[in-house]
């Protein structure tokens, strides 16, 4: 058998074994998302035959409700990652130039979120920080007597989001920082840089390509969420997981369910892009 | 150290310290406290009466054990099926060439880029369609979604470290594919398959959103029925009870499988 025709056999029994998933994920993931994104466009007609048609995006674009919800998917998305960079950055670098116990404690701690599953968190937060919860009375002890609950607040989600995102922004922050070595750093020292020179100019770039990542991830993990907003804001206006959710189940109206679904799936596609080009740019080795 | 001298106080770490305590470690204690008080009262610090009366309460409702029934029956089901389609995938993507593979392996990691829920809704707005809302199969077909990346790529990383040189010194000595595959490539790739396999039971028994959109209200699993309890229920110890009671389990298995699997594998299959 010459080698050309077992490469060729090869190929094709390679894709053979592929062949369920992939079309897994063509039938169930993109045939649904284009399917419901023509569906919002094209209707049927009354007498037959089908009209291609704006309506309910017209309607989405005028109704002042969908509009505020919108709104503050938004808002809760900006917020919760800049909270979630300004949080974790500070705690990626004290554990990439730090060894030690604490730096072990604080490691370990930080990525426990990853293994609550998230209606354990939901429960957790309302019995922590909701109204009379364990927060309030450990601050009614200690003299504070003012505490405001951001349960059902915008600020309940954004707290619970943080808490849902944290283990993988420190992953990826840290994985980016490892890549810088501690001689390019004693160097930089070596000829005069502080601090804040050498945070500027060696550790910022090196981490640029995590900091992407981390933004594009988080963005599509926060306005992509129904249950923490669910379970932790207010219902009115609500964040589009929720809305989406409510229109589905509750107000049972499919087409304007698919109508949120595609103005969230375009508003995302920004992110979805960013996301999917800087993990096609690596080089092949790094991928796995 | 970069940031701070060894001799001096540790400011910075230890402020970081107490800021993951209130954040992370007492909110997860609040669950525990709860699940062994049987009053508490605000402003107590502490649970005013502790003890297991609404463990026995609990575990007396039959609607517990019906959900119970249910996630367990979801996640197996959902966990052999992911693992029937995805590991000769895996094995692919590891070991073959063929045409359009990285491709491929990048339409997977797309799957990433797009708006979970957002995408539950269309799969749901297909599904009203072919009669699968309210059905087993509709929340195992969602859920199995899901799980379709975890499955394919740590057990290609489990195929890729196994030694080619032995996979060719067993062909050396007359053992036929199958041979090597069973007796080599599988034995070595095997704790981090088995690994993988824990995983996406754990997360499909927890999985919600998807269950909650196309499953209920005919298909209760149990995040659902805690959903449930923690939104309609006066009594707050019943969540905090099903919190510890499955939750203590299923986290000691993970961390068996982290312990396998190691850190940076899931920062660098997201692109990290």
């Amino acid at each position: 058998m010459s080698a050309a025709v077992t490469s060729l056999r090869n190929g094709w029994r390679g894709l053979a074994f592929i062949a369920i998933p992939v079309t897994a994920i063509a039938i169930f993931l993109f045939y649904p998302a284009a399917l419901s994104i023509i569906g919002t466009l094209v209707r049927p007609k009354d007498g037959g035959g089908y009209t291609f048609s704006l309506q309910s995006y017209v309607f989405f674009f005028t109704d002042s409700y969908s509009l505020t919800n919108l709104g503050r998917t938004l808002w809760t998305t900006v917020v919760t990652l800049i909270l979630l960079v300004a949080v974790n950055l500070p705690i990626a670098l004290y554990m990439r130039f730090t060894k030690g116990p604490l730096a072990t404690v604080i490691q370990a701690l930080a990525l426990f979120p990853m293994f609550v599953p998230g209606i354990i968190i939901c429960y957790a937060l309302i019995r922590y920080m909701g109204p009379n919860g364990w927060l309030q009375s450990l601050l009614a002890l200690v003299g504070f007597h003012h505490y405001a609950s951001p349960h059902l607040t915008p600020w309940g989600p954004v707290i619970g989001l943080i808490w849902d995102g944290m283990p993988l922004t420190l992953l990826i922050l840290i994985s980016g920082l490892s890549n810088i070595s501690d001689a390019s750093i004693e160097a930089a020292r070596d000829v005069g840089a502080g601090r804040i020179r050498i945070l500027v100019s060696i550790i910022t770039p090196e981490i640029t390509h995590s900091l992407l990542i981390v933004s594009a991830l988080n963005f599509l993990g926060i306005f992509g969420q129904a249950l923490m907003p669910f379970m932790l804001g207010p219902t009115n206006p609500e964040m589009m997981g929720p809305f989406m959710l409510r229109t589905f189940s509750s107000v049972r109206d499919p087409l304007q369910a698919s109508t949120q679904a595609t103005i969230t799936f375009l508003i995302c596609s920004l992110a979805g892009i960013a996301y999917v080009r800087s993990i096609a740019r690596r080089p092949k080795e790094d991928r796995k | 150290m970069i940031f701070h001298s060894s001799r001096r106080f540790d400011f910075f770490g230890y402020g970081i310290l107490l800021f993951l305590i209130f954040f992370i470690v007492l909110p997860v204690l609040t669950v525990f406290l709860w699940a062994f008080a049987e009053q508490w009262f605000y402003p107590a610090v502490l649970p005013t009466k502790w003890g297991f009366r609404f463990w026995s309460l609990v575990l007396a409702r039959p609607d517990v054990w019906a959900a119970l029934v249910t996630s367990i029956e979801l996640s197996l089901t959902v966990t052999a099926l992911s693992a029937v389609i995805c590991l000769p995938a895996a094995y692919a993507f590891a070991r073959m060439d063929f045409p359009g593979k990285s491709t491929f392996m990048l339409s997977f990691l797309m799957a990433n880029a797009f708006p979970r829920f957002a995408l539950i809704i269309s799969i749901a707005v297909l599904f009203l369609s072919l009669d699968l809302v309210g059905t087993f199969t509709g929340v195992v077909i969602i859920q199995l979604l899901n799980t379709l990346l975890l499955m394919i790529w740590l057990p290609t990383a489990a195929f890729k470290a196994v030694s080619r040189e032995m996979e060719e010194a067993a062909r050396d000595v007359g053992a036929s594919a199958w041979q090597v595959f069973r007796y080599v490539t599988l034995p070595q790739a095997f704790p981090t398959i088995a690994a993988a396999l824990l995983m996406t039971f754990v997360w499909t028994f927890y999985e919600t959103e998807g269950a909650w959109l196309v499953g209920a209200p005919r298909i209760r699993t149990m995040p659902l029925l805690m959903m449930q309890m923690i939104n309609n229920q006066l009594v707050v110890q019943y969540g905090a009870v099903l919190s510890v009671m499955l939750w203590v389990p299923s986290l000691a298995a993970i961390l068996m499988a982290r312990r396998i699997i190691g850190g940076d594998t899931f920062a660098k299959g997201l692109g990290g």
